[in-house]
């Protein structure tokens, strides 16, 4: 019980209530209240269960979003409250994901050639494909890693190039050019 | 589509290229159908990725997660009445405690912090609603017997110095996180969430206290 390593997070006349209740949670949770992370479990693991699918696989998200929470218990002394616990929360999750999955050994060749991607995705005009609306998130599942990582950080989760880049060990130009090829995939399979 | 302006469009997209470069990007397009489709296509893949929905697992993950790290009930208390208090009941303490106090509400720690004094003037409906319930003086009761029987200890030399640093912190974070509470529960006293979290946090106090106590009696 204790936390030494624990800093009051500093509010501004027109925070928001949640947000303040909300770093009372972690501030409970960093003392050892179990109840007050399960809040944050609760607030949080619908965002972080939904980047695990994304950027693994359905399979294993319901384990790797236990890791990640479990791991975020043991970090919260390191949260100082300069960004949102979300923000913390979701860039702990990438790290685990990453790690996970090299674990796992899932990791494909990186793309590096955009003739490959548009190949490896089926398009809407596919033998037995006659679907006029597509499976959205199948089809990101379907993409090369690093497309899919990069697709997943920026389009969906709103990652800039240069955190992205920091994340997965990259620079922002070649996020910018898996960017380009995972949507350049992914328009193959819009409905018209 | 080779034109050296394809793999640019994304970053067009995104407001990324400089402005010469994307003035140069809409002189093309005036001309290039193929370009001014695939760009058409490229907003909506990044549209629709905007619009996706997060989801929870189908199945609640929380108890694997609580095994994992160890959380455990609080220990009952050994000594002293135990009084139990419903969501209702700390929900209508925190907020009569703040009437009768003339419009600020305070919790003292004892322990040589300055209290965190909230300057809030309930509105008549909150006071008006808790007008007919007398839970407030038991909740405040049990609280100031619980620190007496703490205070008690310490003097008795029953807790270390260490320990009653840490219970200090404690308590000081849960008062903090109370006032906090409180705070987002009267400017929006429609919310269940807040309503909840204010009531559990309050209970927590209650059962830090009791651990605490617990803790002193057994070491007599």
């Amino acid at each position: 019980m204790g936390n030494t390593a624990y800093t009051a997070p500093t509010f501004s006349g027109d925070t928001t209530t949640t947000a303040e209740a909300e770093a009372a949670d972690v501030a409970l949770a960093a003392s050892g209240d179990g109840r007050a992370f399960e809040r944050l479990y609760r607030a949080h693991v619908a965002r972080v269960h939904s980047l695990v699918r994304r950027m693994i696989n359905a399979d294993v998200a319901d384990d790797v979003t236990q890791d990640v929470f479990i791991r975020a218990w043991t970090k919260l002394s390191t949260f100082r409250g300069e960004a949102a616990f979300g923000t913390w929360l979701h860039r702990l999750a990438v790290n685990v994901i990453l790690g996970r999955r090299t674990v796992l050994g899932t990791e494909r060749a990186r793309l590096t050639s955009s003739d490959v991607a548009l190949e490896q995705v089926p398009g809407r005009d596919a033998p037995g494909r006659n679907e006029l609306t597509i499976d959205f998130e199948a089809a990101i599942e379907r993409l090369p890693d690093g497309a899919r990582d990069v697709f997943v950080l920026h389009d969906i989760a709103g990652y800039k190039h240069e955190e992205i880049a920091m994340l997965l060990g990259i620079v922002p130009g070649t996020s910018k050019s898996q960017l380009h090829h995972a949507r350049m995939a992914l328009r193959r399979q819009l409905d018209r | 589509m080779t034109d050296h302006w394809a793999d640019r469009l994304s970053e067009y997209v995104d407001g990324e290229l400089r402005l010469q470069d994307a003035q140069a990007l809409e002189a093309h397009l005036a001309s290039c159908p193929t370009c001014k489709a695939v760009l058409v296509d490229l907003r909506r893949v990044s549209a629709r990725a905007r619009a996706l929905d997060d989801t929870p697992p189908v199945a609640d993950l929380w108890p694997g997660i609580a095994r994992a790290i160890g959380v455990v009930a609080a220990a009952p208390a050994r000594s002293g009445r135990r009084l139990t208090f419903s969501v209702p009941q700390l929900l209508a303490a925190s907020i009569t405690l703040i009437a009768v106090s003339g419009g600020a509400v305070w919790f003292t720690t004892h322990r040589g912090v300055p209290p965190t004094v909230i300057e809030h003037v309930p509105t008549a409906a909150v006071m008006g609603a808790t007008a007919s319930w007398t839970g407030a003086a038991p909740y405040a009761a049990a609280i100031a017997e619980l620190d007496s029987a703490l205070q008690e200890g310490r003097k008795a030399g029953r807790l270390d110095t260490a320990t009653i640093g840490v219970l200090e912190r404690n308590l000081t974070i849960i008062d903090s996180a109370i006032a906090q509470a409180q705070r987002a529960v009267l400017a929006d006293p429609g919310s269940a969430y807040l309503n909840q979290h204010l009531a559990e946090t309050m209970q927590r106090k209650l059962e830090l206290l009791r651990g605490a106590t617990s803790l002193a009696a057994s070491r007599t």
